[in-house]
């Protein structure tokens, strides 16, 4: 009883810290509006729709806060799931109690707390406090966390019960018929079917830019060119296992080639956009070899440090008042020229998201041929074992400057490219954050991984413009995401399954993994046994 | 990877030697001109090189301090403590809080009287003490939350989560205090611009208050850390797990404590670092604790990592550096993060084990 009663209180307290924190970063309030937007309650001034939403925000956290108060303990009772789920909930309720009504009086005292903390306006203050009185805010929270943590504890005991295993059993034998099932298995490994899908995917890709306006072709865009950054640092991260922060340098020498070669107010130059397009490639592929060769000597975590310096070095430099007369200083380059096929102007975004949609294509084409040609398997050697892989042969200097190289290239496209939708580059377009965007997003999605990646630049360009209230919190987010997917997932959403496997064992009942591409064309004995541990390559079939 | 010295065996030329050569020469050929040409102008007096070296040495105490931070973590860890410069945003915020507390608490009956001024001494106290609690709370806490879990994990991934925690913890401080950027009020013992006056060359170069007090407490600050890991019993816990991890456990050493503690003390450096660079800059924000610990940690290599002397005197010699450096170079002063950034690259291409550091073992790198 003892020990529930703790966990309940740990529990209780994590969370609390947690919610309290939420206040203070203002969460609360923007996450209600949300939700009372999201289930239609009656938001207008005066209405309580926005305190019901508050409510049951905070009593979702609470059933949670219970859940983990409750957690799973040999004998696994009821009372002592209730008990721990009480506990949680009476310690979770009494610090928010003690927090809300520290924060009503102070307010009815007259002190102002938002000139230190800016979240704590008058508004909403009243607000955490549902609306009401201070003391009876505070019994309030004391009530909801009490009875909510109580029925998580409930709810997590209800939910641990024996039909659960029962329903994954169920699963896993429907799962499994289903993909033995001679059409599924057809779709599936047919070559056919396969460019029937690719045929299908290039329609959509066609038709879905035409359907949309010129605001969701800019947002898409926007996300088109984080894929390209992601597939092009992807390289360098998850494939060479390179840590690259300062990758925005490469972005910033292709969007400020463009701005100079086609912009007339700057040199006078006024180039052609196709011309411009391997001229900027081949400029950010050079300066990423130009960087590369002093630094890729160097180990993992100083190369990430240097460059970061370097990113921040371009961008200080081309902020500069000594090099504003060539880059423009803080103003920045205007008037960057627009591509054009025969002489027709590309005039809309809608024509700016199929040149994109190209380049992704091309990307993806690259990138899939590299990561399968012999390079992408040095490269991934070097990135688990850099001294084996220097003793098999491969000259790692040289992988690294070439993955270094490719990664460049790629993010020089997606400057060229920006830039010259924007019409505009400027050194802020070319800060830090970028970087840690397109970081992030490779790391979301699953180093090493296509679908991965463009998986997570949905994820994270893309939703926090769906969910434009919470933008304000997106970065904040963007970290707490880094350190929860290094904890819980650091394969990343969409891992590729050679990194799957790296991270976890391959578990029981996981379907079989193609050891080698071309395992489907091996006769039947061939095929991966679910149960049989030994991975199978094909030269252990050749023996069975 | 060694190779194995054949007798007279060919002298090849890598591409990375080649490059070497060529920076080391064009930075050579670079710093001698400008200097040549600013040292003919002639553009400063002496009373100006000596004012830069003062703020160089001021900001160098701090950059030194913030540095231990780094190298003790990386000296036990062997990864780069990210957010290391945001603990100690967290450590000038709480100084912050606590000066304008008792700038607002009036004392005894006259209505003008406020604490802050009529006990300086203690309330500086207080605000140390708050940084310093404060960042020490949140080394532990990061560690908790945000390394402990990867223990074992390979190399890329706690790097990744510090970059992730760092971020956090950025916005997280804008979130709650605004973006806006806060004046530091400072007890008017140690008001801003007011200091000793010496006279050279006939004009006068103001060593300010402030700058001597952060100088004085860094350096009491690196003496109390030296005196703490190299005479203590617990100094001698955190020397035996940088050196192996293993083996001190076996020693009976409680490995995870200490890996927590050592956070703790360099958490507790960067909140006093925090204080003092409010006290001494006179601004502070959410984004505060970025350029110093990317700086702090470029000192940190420049000693050599995971070396705390080195840590020290790299911290002193980046602060001069970054301070005498645009005037010596004759370039823009909006240059001088530039300025840092190369001499990083430079010493992780020319000398990577940093001025004092040892030739790492094959196993920490």
């Amino acid at each position: 009883m003892n020990t529930s009663i703790r966990k309940g209180l740990r529990s209780g307290l994590i969370f609390s810290t947690g919610i309290v924190f939420l206040v203070l970063i203002g969460f609360t309030t923007t996450i209600s509006e949300l939700i009372a937007e999201g289930i239609n309650l009656d938001t207008t001034a005066g209405s309580t729709g926005n305190v019901y939403a508050l409510s049951l925000f905070l009593g979702l956290l609470g059933l949670w806060a219970g859940a983990r108060g409750a957690e799973k303990s040999e004998p696994d009772t009821w009372s002592k799931a209730t008990v721990g789920g009480l506990a949680a909930g009476v310690a979770l309720g009494i610090v928010m109690a003690v927090f809300t009504w520290l924060l009503g009086t102070l307010s009815a005292a007259g002190v102002d707390l938002r000139k230190q903390l800016v979240q704590f306006s008058k508004a909403n203050i009243d607000f955490i406090l549902f609306q009401t009185s201070v003391v009876n805010g505070a019994l309030m929270h004391m009530a909801l966390f009490t009875l909510s943590g109580l029925a998580g504890g409930l709810i997590a005991r209800g939910l641990r019960g024996s039909w659960r295993e029962s329903l994954r059993v169920w699963w896993a034998s429907q799962r499994d018929r289903i993909s033995q099932t001679s059409a599924v298995e057809y779709l599936r490994t047919s070559t056919i079917a396969r460019y029937i899908y690719y045929g299908l995917l290039l329609v959509l890709l066609f038709l879905i830019p035409s359907r949309l306006g010129q605001y969701w072709n800019f947002t898409l865009g926007t996300v088109g060119i984080y894929v390209l950054m992601g597939l092009g640092l992807n390289i360098v991260v998850g494939l060479a296992g390179l840590l690259d922060l300062g990758y925005v340098a490469f972005f910033a020498v292709g969007a400020y080639t463009i701005g100079l070669l086609t912009s007339p107010t700057m040199h006078g130059l006024t180039w052609n956009f196709w011309l411009v397009l391997p001229v900027g490639i081949l400029m950010a592929a050079f300066t990423g070899i130009l960087l590369g060769i002093p630094v890729l000597r160097l180990r993992g975590d100083y190369l990430a440090i240097v460059t970061l310096g370097f990113g921040e070095i371009i961008r200080i430099l081309v902020k500069s008042d000594m090099l504003a007369p060539f880059a423009g200083g803080p103003q920045g380059v205007r008037d960057i020229a627009g591509p054009s096929i025969f002489g027709v102007p590309f005039s809309d975004e809608r024509d700016f998201m199929y040149l994109i949609i190209l380049g992704i294509l091309l990307v993806i084409f690259v990138t899939n041929r590299l990561q399968n040609s012999r390079i992408g398997r040095a490269w991934i050697a070097m990135r688990e074992d850099e001294t084996v892989a220097q003793a098999v042969g491969i000259n790692t200097y040289r992988a690294k400057l070439l993955a270094f190289a490719i990664g460049a290239a790629f993010a020089g496209l997606g400057g060229i490219l920006f830039a010259s939708r924007n019409q505009y580059t400027g050194p802020e377009d070319h800060n830090l954050l970028v970087s840690i965007n397109v970081l992030s997003l490779v790391i979301v999605g699953g180093m090493g991984s296509i679908p991965g990646v463009i998986a997570g630049a949905f994820v994270l360009k893309g939703l926090p413009e769906i969910l434009r209230q919470i933008s304000d919190y997106r970065i904040l987010a963007f970290g707490a995401l880094l350190v929860v997917m290094m904890i819980l997932r650091p394969e990343g959403i969409w891992p590729s399954s050679r990194r799957r496997l790296e991270f976890h064992d391959v578990p029981e009942e996981a379907p079989p993994e193609p050891v080698h591409p071309r395992s489907a064309d091996l006769p039947e004995t061939a095929g991966l046994d679910a149960t049989s541990d030994v991975p199978v390559s094909t030269d252990v079939a050749g023996e069975m | 990877m060694k190779e194995i010295a054949l007798p007279r065996a060919r002298v090849t030329l890598s591409p990375y030697r080649i490059g070497q050569i060529v920076i080391g020469a064009l930075f050579i050929v670079f710093v001698a001109w400008r200097l040549y040409t600013v040292l003919v102008q002639g553009a400063y007096g002496p009373d100006t090189w000596m004012r830069f070296a003062i703020s160089g040495l001021i900001i160098g105490a701090v950059y030194a301090v913030i540095a231990i931070g780094y190298t003790l973590v990386y000296g036990i860890m062997f990864m780069i403590n990210f957010a290391h410069g945001e603990i100690m945003m967290i450590g000038a915020f709480s100084g912050y809080f606590v000066f304008e507390a008792l700038n607002t608490a009036s004392v005894g009956s006259s209505a003008t009287a406020n604490f802050l001024n009529t006990y300086p001494v203690i309330s500086i106290i207080l605000a140390f003490l708050a940084g310093m609690t404060v960042s020490t709370v949140g080394g532990i806490l990061l560690e908790r939350i945000a390394y402990r879990p990867l223990r074992g994990a390979p190399r890329l991934v706690p790097l990744i989560s510090a970059i992730g925690a760092s971020i956090f913890l950025q916005n997280a401080a804008q979130l709650m205090f605004g973006p806006g950027r806060r004046n530091y009020i400072n007890p008017n013992l140690l008001s801003r611009g007011s200091g000793l006056t010496l006279m050279i060359n006939d004009s006068p170069v103001i060593i300010t208050y402030t700058g001597i007090f952060t100088f004085i407490l860094s350096i009491l600050l690196m003496i109390g850390l030296y005196v703490l890991v190299q005479r203590t019993r617990f100094g001698r816990a955190m020397r035996a797990v940088a050196e192996n991890k293993q083996t001190a456990a076996l020693m009976g050493i409680d490995v995870d404590g200490v890996i927590s503690q050592t956070f703790a003390i360099s958490g507790t450096l960067a909140g006093a670092a925090g204080v003092m660079w409010g006290i001494h800059n006179g601004i502070i924000y959410h984004f505060v604790g970025f350029i110093p610990g990317l700086k702090a940690f470029t000192a940190a290599v420049l000693g050599g990592i995971g070396n705390i002397p080195g840590a020290m005197l790299g911290g002193m010699f980046l602060g001069i550096i970054e301070a005498i450096g645009p005037a010596a170079l004759g370039i823009n002063f909006q240059l001088k993060d530039v300025l840092a950034f190369s001499i990083l690259v430079l010493v992780l291409i020319f000398r990577p084990s940093g001025i004092l550091g040892e030739v790492l073992t094959e196993e920490k790198i």
